[in-house]
C-alpha cells in the first residue's frame, strides 16, 4: 500500500531520441535560450532518427521508460537524405503494435524539430510530458523482470 | 498422394528439370529434410508424405547456395509463400527452383485455417495463389475495447515462456544470422524465463512483414502462446499503413525499404495524441 502510495508520486521518465544535427541542436538552442520545460527528459543523441531501431524503443519501454519521444530533421531536411523516411514507417509500425497490444499511445511521440525551432523543442517536452503524466506511470516498467 | 509425389520427384530428376530434390524423410518418429539426387535413390520409396509439417525452406536457404543447378521441392502452401517472400529478401532463387505442390489433406488445412490449399492437380507444378487469410476467432480478451485487458491478456500469456527458442528456430523467415533475440543489449542473457514483453515484441515487430501466417511457431510452442495471433496483429499494421502482404504482394516489402514513390505511412506531420501545438 504505502509502496503504492510511493510510486504514484514517483514521477514519470521520458527517454528523447534526438538526431545530431537538427534536434538536438533545437534543444541545445532551447538550453541555451534558457527557456523552461520540465526535467523529467533524458535526451540521447543519435546521427540521424534512422539509426533507431524499434527494437531500441522497446527495450526502452522494457527498461521502465514512462514516454518515449523521437525528434529528427522535417521530412526533406534530413542530413543523410531519406533517414527520416524510414523513422516515419518504424514509427507507425511500432506505434501501432504497442497500441494493439494494448499500450497507450500517449506514451510515444515523433515530431520534426529543426536546429532553429528551440521554441518548439520547448513545447514538445512541456505537452509531451503533461501527456505522459496523464496516461501515468508505464505498466511495463519492469514488469517483466522477474 | 504419396505415389502422385514419388513420380513427380522421380520425373523431375530423370527428366533433368532438376539437379537435386528436396524430400521429407521420416526417422525414430521425427522428420528429416532429405537431399536426393538419383531417381532410383531408396529414400524416395519412404516419401514422408503424411500430416506433420516442416520448415523445408529454411532447409532450401542452407541448401541452394551449394547445389549448382535446379532443386526440386514439394511444397505446400504456405512453404510456396515462404520461398516467394524469401525470394524477395533475396534469400532464395525461385527461378533455380521448382515447386511441387503438396496437397493438404481437409484436417491439416481446418487445423491451419488455410482455405486454399494445394490439391492434387498442383502436384506437378504449384501455381502461385493469392492468400487471403481468413480471421482466425479472437480471444475474448482481446474483443474488448479496453487496453487494459488487451495487455493483460497478452502478458499473461508471455508470462508463461520458457524461452526455448522454438518459435525463431522453426521459422523459415527467421534467416538473420545475427538475432536480436542473441544481442545481450536486448534480451538478457541471465533471464529465463525472458524479460517480457520484449522478447515476445522484437520477434512480433521484425515479423509484420515478413510472416506468412504459416503457424509452424505456435503449433511448436511448448507453452502454448497464440504466437500466430501476435503475428496477425503485426502483419494487419503493415497491411493497413502500407498495403503490404508478405508472401503475396508482388513487390518488395516497403518497411524496410526506401523505393520509390517513398512513403510516410501517414507519419508527414509527426504523430501526437492530443492537439496540434501551434507553431
Ligand atoms: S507463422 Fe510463425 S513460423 Fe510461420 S512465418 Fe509467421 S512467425 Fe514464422
Ligand atoms: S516457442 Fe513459446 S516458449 Fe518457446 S521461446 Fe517461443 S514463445 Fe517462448
Ligand atoms: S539527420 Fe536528422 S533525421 Fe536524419
Amino acid at each position: 500500500m504505502a509502496e503504492a502510495a510511493e510510486q504514484a508520486q514517483e514521477d514519470v521518465k521520458i527517454v528523447a531520441f534526438l538526431c545530431n544535427w537538427c534536434s538536438y541542436a533545437g534543444a541545445d538552442l532551447a538550453g541555451v535560450s534558457r527557456m523552461q520545460y520540465p526535467p523529467n527528459v533524458r535526451d540521447i543523441r543519435v546521427m540521424c532518427t534512422g539509426t533507431i531501431s524499434p527494437h531500441m524503443v522497446l527495450k526502452t519501454f522494457q527498461e521502465g521508460a514512462d514516454g518515449v519521444l523521437i525528434a529528427g530533421c522535417h521530412i526533406g531536411d534530413c542530413h543523410y537524405g531519406k533517414g527520416n523516411y524510414m523513422t516515419a514507417k518504424r514509427f507507425r509500425v511500432i506505434k501501432d503494435l504497442l497500441a494493439s497490444l494494448g499500450i497507450d499511445e500517449r506514451r510515444i511521440r515523433l515530431e520534426w524539430v529543426s536546429a532553429a525551432e528551440g521554441a518548439k523543442y520547448q513545447e514538445t517536452i512541456t505537452s509531451f510530458t503533461e501527456q505522459v503524466r496523464a496516461a501515468g506511470k508505464s505498466p511495463l516498467a519492469k514488469a517483466g523482470k522477474r | 498422394m504419396k505415389e502422385a509425389l514419388q513420380k513427380a520427384v522421380r520425373e523431375a530428376l530423370e527428366s533433368g528439370k532438376a539437379k537435386a530434390t528436396v524430400i521429407l524423410v521420416e526417422k525414430d518418429g521425427e522428420l528429416m529434410p532429405r537431399l536426393v539426387t538419383k531417381p532410383d535413390d531408396p529414400a524416395i520409396d519412404s516419401l514422408y508424405s503424411g500430416d506433420r509439417r516442416y520448415p523445408t525452406a529454411s532447409f532450401v536457404v542452407m541448401l541452394q547456395p551449394v547445389i549448382t543447378g535446379d532443386i526440386a521441392v514439394p511444397v505446400r502452401e504456405c512453404d510456396r509463400r515462404m520461398l516467394f517472400e524469401l525470394s524477395k529478401r533475396n534469400q532464395v532463387d525461385l527461378e533455380r527452383l521448382v515447386l511441387l505442390g503438396t496437397p493438404c489433406t481437409q484436417e491439416v488445412a481446418d487445423a491451419c485455417g488455410c482455405d486454399h490449399p494445394f490439391t492434387a492437380d498442383d502436384i506437378a507444378i504449384a501455381p502461385s495463389l493469392a492468400s487471403p487469410a481468413d480471421p482466425l476467432p479472437l480471444p475474448e480478451a482481446l474483443q474488448s475495447n479496453d487496453p487494459a485487458e488487451k495487455l493483460a491478456f497478452w502478458m499473461g500469456e508471455f508470462e508463461r515462456c520458457i524461452k526455448c527458442m522454438g518459435c525463431r528456430n522453426v521459422c523459415p523467415m527467421c534467416f538473420c544470422n545475427d538475432c536480436a533475440l542473441d544481442n545481450l543489449d536486448l534480451v538478457s542473457a541471465e533471464s529465463k524465463p525472458p524479460e517480457i514483453p520484449i522478447f515476445h515484441l522484437i520477434r512480433a515487430v521484425d515479423m509484420a512483414d515478413r510472416c506468412v501466417d504459416c503457424g509452424m511457431c505456435e503449433a511448436i510452442c511448448p507453452a502454448e502462446i497464440p504466437l500466430r495471433q501476435l503475428y496477425r496483429q503485426a502483419r494487419q499494421i503493415v497491411k493497413d499503413a502500407f498495403g503490404y502482404e508478405p508472401g503475396v504482394s508482388e513487390e518488395k516489402s516497403p518497411v524496410e525499404m526506401l523505393g520509390e514513390p517513398t512513403e510516410l505511412a501517414g507519419m508527414e506531420e509527426g504523430f501526437r495524441t492530443g492537439q496540434i501545438p501551434a507553431e
